[in-house]
């Protein structure tokens, strides 16, 4: 064994150490005592401002939530920043919540201003509570994924740097929830968000016929084909696929990476709106697609900013309060949201694939 | 059978896979079991004491899991072989 | 240190607003050779409009199938430090709250071994750890376990279960949801690190119909808090929303789905007989509403992601179901949901994609829970349907 690095456990110290199955700590030893005590017991709770909130528990007790963005990455330089903030404001305790936010709480109001002085002087951004934007669900990207059509976080960044206000101040009809997921494997939920961006391919695979022999699964590679398109190719010991089958989800790619699916030039973005998670008012809905294509553009993909930005400013006008944006859709119409947008309608919203069946209009009665 | 038989004849069964079928660890179970007759929790307990000592190893690739015999790359990083 | 890198592209991130992870990324890279291949690689990604990345390798801690995902650098001559830079994740506490004191030994741990990059959270809930080398997994593993860390899922197992605030700091909440999280994460501990299944299987406990962790949407099990008796109305408080200018039958008599509020301008009513539970009311109104009664959950099954075949919301499959610690029914509820899909899927399938195969029926009967019409929107349409020889002996 060549020199371990400095303070590095031996392979026999880590043999000797290592416990298996024990399974992730109990929360009960991180929750701060206000949470401890009233825990089951919150009786109410009021939005402050953007970023503040108050509970208020049956004993009496409040809890005051000061909530902040983050960026997802984070450096452990940036951690240990919010650790010393929760220091010496928030007794030692520090939360994040399911939209990757940061949240600080402390039972004593009087410690709220000094702490969001001391947040916005070190160059925290507070906000992202009530109806607004919060933080944006989104995936890996060009930073660490094999499978990324673009780059999520890039995206995120250009994004909320144009709705920032949304974050930090301005309110919106209802809470509008964001997402971009680097490709339809989407390991985030732009499937049920407001509004969202996916990236898409939009070229057949190419496949290296010599690598698919030497490391694929024949059988495991035509099985996991959504529209079949993939049958053996017996000549190659490989497998062919029928072009005009092909959707471009990059499957297969998954399953037999000889399969290359990934031409930059020819990848981009789709939008995608209307979805929703919450049961409140009308049932969970998925996004829906409204511009199948945007090129990718990095660093700042200025057309996908215009384009987001155009839906939002139009649900912001036409929206009554407390309606989430599919909600808006399906008052006024699809047929109406993209004359109101101004996108154009395309083959590609119609559904081949799913959900055709759901999606047709048999009805004679729409909007002109 | 004795727990080492039993892992003798677990190790053939993916060894007789190798380069032609990634095996699920269920796979092993309901071939080894219906080759040996003996209980499939008999044959997991076996296995899993297997991969415990790296003898045979978790390996993930084409979007699923599946047990391997490891490499020898794999075996020197975990300090099992110089 | 390494090489320093022109990042012109990047910088441009750096601009605007908004928290950048461009920043963060050379934060780490002050100390780290790792996260300053990263910042050279990735800017080489913008300039190409592409990813660098191989597919997942081999890797792991011995005995485990899961937790740790490989993850190697296309570019490993030209970006040596990113060559290895594999993915750990760290099972979450249930609900994310942490002492200062424990996240600081995991950075510090992290700063020993790795690039000094997490995703606080990442999407399934693990605490992710981003960029180590193959030799420090070891180490990596006994430094976290020996200090009550574990590992979370991946690849074809049981995901690290994640939930929503629940009843620490939620009066929404109609269940402990970070309780049962917690229970069904230790009770799943060998599914989630020795990967058995057909394909992943995850779950998420959401206290009530807002669902604030996407169980419906993102789980195979999706367990929602809800409740069976009244919802109480304080008309004090009511009488204060409508003070403060909330007009109460636009926001809240006719925003319901069900149309059973009524409002006369001075008390509000409800026929909680009609009620859907569907939480608008409460939401918008909590000083004033409270719900009260039975508490329990609702289990609904199959959503996912588009791969395969289509994104799929979860379906109710068990309509009220009353739950108390240490959560026994719905343990064995849960893996008698797994035991069926597990027995009958193809590799990659998950189990909304196998009832569509299937059918409802099969799978209602394999985990004995009898048809209801909470489970449809409305009744099949076409005169097609099954009969079993079970049918005749009634």
């Amino acid at each position: 064994m060549a020199d371990l690095p400095k303070g590095w456990l031996t392979a026999e110290e880590s043999k000797e150490k290592r416990q298996t199955d024990i399974g992730p700590p109990h929360f009960e030893q991180f929750l701060p005592p206000v949470i401890k005590k009233n825990y089951g017991d919150w009786k109410h709770h009021e939005r402050l401002d953007a970023g503040t909130m108050v509970h208020e528990a049956n004993s009496g007790d409040k809890v005051f939530t000061v909530r902040v963005a983050s960026p997802r990455i984070l450096s452990t330089i940036t951690i240990y920043e919010m650790l010393d903030i929760a220091d010496k404001y928030c007794d030692g305790y520090i939360r994040f919540t399911t939209r990757n936010n940061v949240e600080f709480m402390t039972p004593d109001e009087g410690k709220v201003k000094p702490l969001k002085k001391e947040l916005k002087d070190k160059g925290f951004t507070i906000g992202g509570i009530g109806p607004r934007i919060s933080n944006v669900v989104h995936t890996q990207g060009w930073v660490h994924c094999h499978g990324a059509c673009t780059d999520a976080s890039g995206l995120v960044k250009a994004m909320m740097d144009e709705f920032y206000e949304y974050f930090t101040e301005k309110e919106l009809p209802a809470k509008v929830r964001l997402a971009v997921a680097c490709c339809v494997n989407m390991c985030g939920a732009v499937h049920c968000s407001d509004l969202a961006v996916v990236a898409v391919h939009r070229k057949v695979p190419s496949i290296n016929h010599e690598a698919v022999k030497n490391i694929c699964e024949i059988p495991t590679t035509i099985g996991s084909c959504p529209t079949r398109a993939i049958s053996p190719d017996p000549a190659k010991k490989s497998v062919k696929i029928k072009d005009e089958k092909c959707m471009y989800c990059g499957n297969c790619f998954t399953v037999c990476p000889p399969i290359d699916i990934h031409r930059p030039d020819e990848d981009g973005v789709a939008i995608v709106v209307g979805g929703k998670i919450g049961s409140a008012r009308t049932g969970p809905k998925f996004s829906k697609l409204a511009i199948p294509f945007i090129y990718n553009n990095p660093p700042r993909w200025p057309e996908v900013i215009e384009a987001l930005k155009n839906i939002l400013d139009t649900y912001a006008k036409g929206a009554r309060k407390h309606e989430r944006m599919g909600e808006w859709i399906e008052r006024i119409g699809w047929e109406r949201f993209f004359s109101l947008t101004g996108i154009e309608f395309t083959y590609q919203h119609i559904d081949d694939f799913t959900f055709m069946r759901d999606t047709l209009r048999t009805s004679a009665a729409f909007k002109m | 059978m004795e727990t080492a038989e039993l892992q003798d004849k677990i190790f053939a069964f993916v060894e007789a896979a190798k380069g032609k079928k990634k095996l699920k660890e269920k796979d092993i179970l309901k071939g080894v079991s219906a080759d040996t007759g003996e209980e499939k929790d008999t044959v997991k307990k076996a296995m899993r004491a297997m991969i415990d000592v790296g003898k045979l190893m978790y390996s993930y690739g084409g979007g699923a899991s599946s047990v391997e015999i490891p490499s020898e790359e794999y075996l020197r990083e975990k300090g099992l072989i110089k | 240190m390494g090489k320093k890198y022109d990042t012109p592209l990047l910088d441009e991130l750096e601009k605007g607003p908004w928290p950048s992870f461009v920043t963060e990324i050379k934060k780490s890279a002050t100390h780290s050779n790792m996260a300053n291949d990263e910042l050279g690689l990735v800017e080489k990604s913008y300039r190409d409009k592409r990813g660098y990345w191989k597919h997942g390798g081999i890797v792991g801690v011995l005995g485990y199938g899961g937790g740790v995902i490989g993850r190697y650098s296309a570019l490993p001559d030209e970006f040596p430090g990113v060559a290895h830079f594999h993915t750990v994740r760290i099972n979450q506490p249930s609900g994310f709250f942490y002492t200062t004191k424990a996240l600081r030994e995991i950075c510090n741990i992290w700063d020993k071994y790795g690039s000094g990059l997490t995703n606080v959270h990442g999407s399934t809930g693990d605490l992710v750890l981003l960029g180590t080398t193959t030799e420090a997994l070891e180490p990596i593993f006994a430094e976290y376990s020996s200090r009550g860390w574990d590992l979370g899922g991946s690849g074809s197992a049981m995901r690290t279960p994640s939930c929503c605030i629940g009843a620490a700091r939620c009066e929404w909440s109609n269940i402990d949801a970070m309780g049962i999280c917690n229970e069904m994460t230790q009770r799943f501990q060998d599914e989630m690190h020795r990967p058995a299944y057909p394909y992943k299987f995850k779950i998420k406990v959401a206290g009530c119909a807002c669902d604030c962790v996407a169980a419906i949407a993102r789980s195979d099990c999706s367990i929602i808090g809800t409740w069976k008796g009244d919802i109480a109305i304080d008309q004090a408080a009511v009488k204060d929303y409508a003070g403060k200018g909330m007009d109460i039958n636009a926001e809240i008599v006719e925003m319901c789905p069900t149309s059973c509020m009524s409002y006369d301008g001075k008390e509000l009513s409800i026929d909680n007989g009609e009620c859907s539970r569907c939480m608008h009311c409460i939401t918008k109104m909590t000083k004033a509403l409270k719900t009260t009664g039975e508490k329990g959950i609702t289990i609904l099954i199959g959503s996912k992601a588009p791969i395969v075949v289509g994104s799929l919301l979860s379906w109710v499959v068990v309509p009220f179901m009353k739950i108390e610690p240490p959560y026994d029914d719905l343990y064995e509820m849960i893996s008698k949901i797994i035991e069926w899909w597990d027995d009958n899927a193809k590799p990659r399938e998950r189990i909304g994609e196998l009832i569509e195969v299937k059918g409802m029926r099969p799978f209602l009967e394999a985990i004995g829970v009898p048809p209801s019409p909470a489970q449809v929107f409305e009744p099949r349409k076409d005169p097609f349907f099954f009969w079993s020889d079970d049918d005749f002996k009634k």
